[in-house]
């Protein structure tokens, strides 16, 4: 039954969300009742291997999940280029793609633009645009043409092990976000004392170069490490089970508001981060900076919208038991 | 590889041809109610074998245009879906029949009394 409710869990992943347990229930009362057909036939209850050549029939769960999207959409030109199962899961992946390589560009292009005519700068963006989209497209058109050989030879003993619920006490999850919480606070608390922590062995260079940071970094690195008290205080209310899923979720979600806010403040500034008699020095140190700034606000959004999604209205937890 | 392309014009075509045919066999076996492995035994009972992550989608989608309707309900100690014929699709399967019908007498014509 193990095996059943580990590829039923799968199934459940690739769903919508607002159909999931009502599918899942039906989906595993209609299998547990052809498992109970079959004993009735053999007179005796089923092997493990059985059982795992019986999934493996089933389907993917990847395909099976694809087949109960609302819209059966598929992408043809001339001939079937990408089919209905795989669809949803390349428009999820291309919207995805496209959106954070648009939110850097956005971000990247104002300042390019600056220096460079707008044909240039407008071919900057239509070309990792369009790379991207080709880049995704002919892998998910590869994974149709190769459907059969790759996604129907799955091993049902591969499926991932049975997720325990939030109620049963801190998983590898929590304790992992505590523990890096915590590094990160410590690590930002001792960077203004020891350098070398955030430049490694460039710090030696810092003050021959005459490298000045500006002005306004001090109230910015407080309000940092401020945040990241207070998200090392939500990670150990996470970890004990203080707070239930979605007050703590909340509370992530506004924690990573004020960071894209800190994220955009620093946006502004560019490129006054630090400066140096030594103007080369002054411009690659500011350029690396914002790269970094606009990589943080990208990981930083991605988190908002995930967490948005995972606030939306929940059904009842999944019912896998026969 | 010019018996693997026919080959796959076969399947495509056999393909096409069938999914019309299933939601009319469908529709017809749902006169009585079932719920979806016992639907599937008895499609399969009357020859027509369809693969389950193709049947149990299929009849939330006739669900969703309103020829079928269903009921949780328990039964053997288990919860399972019951889906039997609407009042739509009783008419519509009705229509389908006739068109299928029509349909069947024209391609004997066709295949038939013309020889071919």
């Amino acid at each position: 039954m193990n095996l059943l409710n580990r590829y039923l869990q799968e199934v459940s992943r690739h769903l919508p969300k607002a159909k999931r347990e009502d599918i899942i229930a039906e989906l595993g009362a209609n299998i547990s009742s052809q498992m109970e057909d079959r004993e009735g036939e053999l007179g005796r209850p089923l092997t493990e291997s059985e059982v795992l050549e019986m999934l493996q029939h089933h389907g993917n769960p990847m395909m099976v999940a694809g087949r109960y999207r609302p819209h059966n959409l598929g992408l043809a030109f001339g001939v079937r280029l990408i089919g209905p199962e795989l669809f949803p899961f390349y428009r999820m992946i291309l919207l995805l793609n496209m959106g954070i390589t648009l939110f850097i560009l956005g971000v990247l292009l104002p300042i390019l633009a600056r220096e460079l005519h707008l044909t240039i700068t407008l071919g900057r963006l239509l070309t990792p645009l369009l790379a991207q989209f080709a880049a995704v497209t002919v892998i998910f058109i590869a994974l149709d043409r190769g459907r059969d050989h790759v996604l129907n030879r799955w091993d049902p003993g591969k499926l991932p092990p049975l997720k325990t619920t939030p109620e049963e006490g801190p998983n590898a999850r929590n304790i992992f976000n505590f523990i890096a919480a915590a590094v990160g606070t410590v690590w930002l608390a001792l960077t203004p004392r020891w350098p070398y922590l955030l430049l490694g062995p460039g710090a030696l260079y810092v003050s021959a170069l005459h490298v000045t940071p500006m002005a306004e970094w001090i109230p910015i690195y407080w309000e940092m490490v401020v945040l990241l008290c207070f998200q090392l205080v939500l990670q150990f209310v996470a970890l004990i089970r203080l707070l239930p899923s979605r007050p703590a979720r909340i509370t992530d979600l506004i924690l990573k508001c004020w960071g894209l806010k800190i994220g955009i403040v620093l946006l502004f500034k560019f490129p006054n981060y630090v400066s140096s008699p030594y103007p080369e020095i002054a411009e690659w140190a500011n350029l690396t900076f914002l790269i970094c700034v606009i990589v943080a606000m990208a990981i930083t959004l991605f988190g908002i919208v995930r967490q948005l999604l995972r606030l939306r209205p929940e059904a009842a937890a999944v019912n896998y038991a026969r | 590889m010019q018996h693997s392309m026919n080959e796959s014009t076969f399947e495509n075509l056999k393909l096409e041809l069938r999914r019309g045919c299933l939601v009319l066999a469908v529709l017809a076996q749902l006169r009585v109610e079932h719920y979806g492995y016992t639907l599937r035994k008895a499609l399969a009972d009357d020859g027509l074998d369809i693969e389950e992550s193709t049947l149990y989608p299929l009849l939330r989608r006739l669900e969703t245009q309103g020829l079928l309707t269903s009921e949780w309900r328990e039964e053997d100690k288990r919860n399972k879906r019951f889906y039997r014929l609407s009042d739509d699709g009783r008419r519509v399967l009705q229509q389908l029949l006739d068109e299928w019908q029509t349909m069947g007498a024209s391609l004997n014509r066709i295949l038939w009394e013309q020889k071919i």
